[in-house]
């Protein structure tokens, strides 16, 4: 037994490690790529927590980083300001000649400064990128080439989380991956686990952001297309929601082709932000936006105005209303009565049927003074019928013509009867036959 | 090759070093394998935790030694990363145990067999992980094998300038 212990200790160490990587790793599960039509691709989804043996390490090593750059700093403060000292009288006369020098240009630079201020207003009223964000210290690294992450000096307690975007103010650096307590493991653009969406500024093609073997970001599943141009800007998509929309990535270096996929190429991407010597980044904590006081003066006067206009719009319409309803003529009397009639209830409790809407034809408005020609007014023709009135009516022994009486117009009183004109009826009705005998008698007993 | 295979007994003597050493030396090797790329960026080609893990292994000529420290600092390395523990953790366990396998064997005082030693483990190392990664995690990572060259050529150099430097604090009798 005692033959064999090293090579028994040498495969529990093995077993007890693979045991733990099969119990941490999880499969990358295949999704399909944001290219409709494309192939699938591995994403591997970040887990929660922070396992405890990664918590152990870093708690163990970066006290030692933030020892070494806090030393570090001190050391080189006391060796420029105190040891480092030769020469220092030859340079104490240069440098009075020089101020005398700079004062002249000083009062040119006044009048360039003045431009450069306002062009500075100018650039503030553009930036639309107004989120809540944690300035950070880059303390240390992964110290792997297969890995690209990077520690910053801030952690939980100063509020991040993960998964916040990560920034300079010349592009985008990565994303907060684990968080601990007084630090914090950011995974770089260019590692190739990492994960962003893309756009391309001019082309407008969208892809996933990662890096490549060679510590490059390139933008991945992109099918070919001779559009994409070396030095053409690459900004953030949005969709991923980590990065906010139109941050700058960097701009395209290179296009080289899949080795693997050959209708598809890969976009390499010259990062905007110095990602091999970063020194102080800022963590954007919150998407929501976080204006300024003038940035808030701003944006409330624009609701005001935009309150009023809607005001103005609202009494506008209601003008209109109005002198849709004072105008009659705007009104189409030829309208379907149907659409506006109650339905009629016969005596059974049944509504009644209605009949078959017949096309009336177009009637002329009436006219404001009418007169003997006026259309629908009863004159020395009104007893007259026409040839075509004939075979609609029908005539009694004596010879005498009876009134004409339309087929549908009894059943459809109602209609007539709920209109807003009753007197531009043409009265060519039948009560209205029957009550002109008896207007000389109510005339008569009035009199 | 006689001068390879160790003759007398003073070859085979197991190295021993203080307490501290062992405590001190990897964690020394952590920090500033971390820290050093933030200096050199992208041209830091050294593995100094691999280094440590390679040196003391081929001193004490214990495989377990070796074995145990191998896995306690790749698994350190690993928790450093993104990636998942155990991927440097496995294959500083293999090298340590190799490296003392090795180390019973050979005369290991000679400086071009201690770079020789480290270019190949540094290699094997990055073999070792290449497989882990693509093959036990079915993991879609491409490798850059000149970066890796250039890796174990600077652990050859470095080994040079570091493995004389710790056999000082080695303890003798």
């Amino acid at each position: 037994m005692s033959r064999y212990r090293n090579l028994i200790v040498l495969l529990a160490a093995l077993l007890i490690q693979v045991i733990g990587l099969a119990v941490q790793v999880r499969r990358p599960v295949l999704v399909a790529a944001n290219i409709p039509g494309g192939p699938a691709v591995h994403v591997t989804r970040d887990g929660r927590g922070v396992l405890l043996i990664r918590l152990w390490s870093a708690s163990l090593v970066m006290p030692f980083e933030r020892a070494i750059h806090g030393s570090s700093e001190g050391l080189n403060w006391l060796w420029n300001n105190y040891v480092d000292l030769r020469h220092t009288r030859d340079e104490n006369k240069e440098l009075k000649q020089t101020i005398d020098r700079l004062r002249l240009e000083q009062a040119e630079l006044r009048e360039d400064a003045l431009q450069g201020q306002r062009l500075q207003d100018l650039l503030k009223f553009r930036e639309n990128y107004a989120y809540q964000t944690i300035a950070a210290q880059v303390i240390g690294t992964s110290g792997s080439s297969q890995s690209h992450v990077i520690y910053i000096d801030k952690g939980s307690a100063d509020g991040l989380a993960p998964d916040m975007a990560v920034i300079t103010s010349d592009g985008i650096v990565g994303k907060v991956r684990d968080v601990f307590p007084h630090s914090a493991q950011v995974l770089v653009i260019n590692d190739q686990t990492s994960g962003a969406g893309v756009i391309l500024e001019t082309t407008r093609i969208r892809g996933i952001l990662r890096g490549n073997s060679a510590g490059q970001p390139q933008v991945i599943n992109i099918l070919a297309d001779q559009r994409i141009q070396p030095g053409e800007h690459v900004l953030t998509a949005g969709g991923d929601q980590i990065f906010p929309r139109g941050l700058p990535v960097g701009v395209v270096e290179k296009v080289v082709r899949d080795a693997e996929r050959g209708s598809f190429i890969n976009v390499i991407v010259k990062p905007a932000a110095n990602l091999q010597h970063l020194d102080e980044v800022l963590v954007i904590t919150s998407l929501d936006a976080h204006l300024s006081a003038q940035q808030q003066a701003d944006l409330t006067t624009s609701e005001e105005l935009k309150g009023a206009e809607a005001a103005a719009e609202a009494e506008r319409k209601k003008a209109a209303a109005e002198m849709e309803e004072r105008l009659p003529g705007l009104k189409d009397p030829n309208a379907p009565a149907a659409a506006t009639a109650t339905t009629q209830m016969g005596p059974d409790g049944k509504p009644l049927p209605v009949p078959p809407t017949v096309p009336v034809a177009p009637k002329p408005l009436p006219a404001l003074h009418p007169d003997r020609f006026s259309p629908g007014v009863a004159g020395g023709g009104a007893g007259a019928t026409t040839g075509a009135d004939t075979t609609d009516s029908s005539t009694d022994d004596s010879g005498a013509a009876k009134p004409i009486v339309p087929k549908a117009q009894p059943k459809s009183n109602s209609a007539g009867q709920g209109s807003a004109r009753p007197s531009t009826a043409p009265p060519t009705s039948k009560p209205a036959a029957k009550a002109a005998p008896k207007t000389p008698q109510l005339s008569g007993r009035v009199q | 090759m006689q001068s390879l295979i160790p003759g007398y007994r003073r070859d085979l003597e197991i190295r021993r070093y203080p307490f501290y050493v062992y405590i001190f030396v990897p964690l020394a090797a952590l920090v500033i394998q971390a820290w050093l790329p933030r200096v050199l960026g992208r041209f830091a080609y050294m593995d100094l935790p691999l280094l440590v893990t390679i040196y003391f292994a081929l001193n004490r000529r214990s495989p377990i030694h070796g074995t145990l420290l191998g896995a306690a600092l790749g698994m350190a390395q690993d928790g450093l990363t993104q990636g998942a523990i155990g991927i440097h953790g496995i294959a500083n366990t293999v090298i340590g145990f190799l490296a003392a396998s090795i180390g019973i064997r050979i005369v290991v005082e000679n400086n071009a067999i201690r770079m020789v030693l480290n270019f190949a483990f540094t290699l094997l190392s990055s073999a070792i992980m290449v497989f882990v990664i693509r093959v036990m995690l079915g993991l879609g990572w491409q490798s850059n094998w000149i970066d890796e060259l250039l890796r174990a050529a600077g652990n050859g150099v470095i080994g040079l300038v570091l493995f004389p430097l710790l056999d000082r604090s080695q303890i003798r009798d």
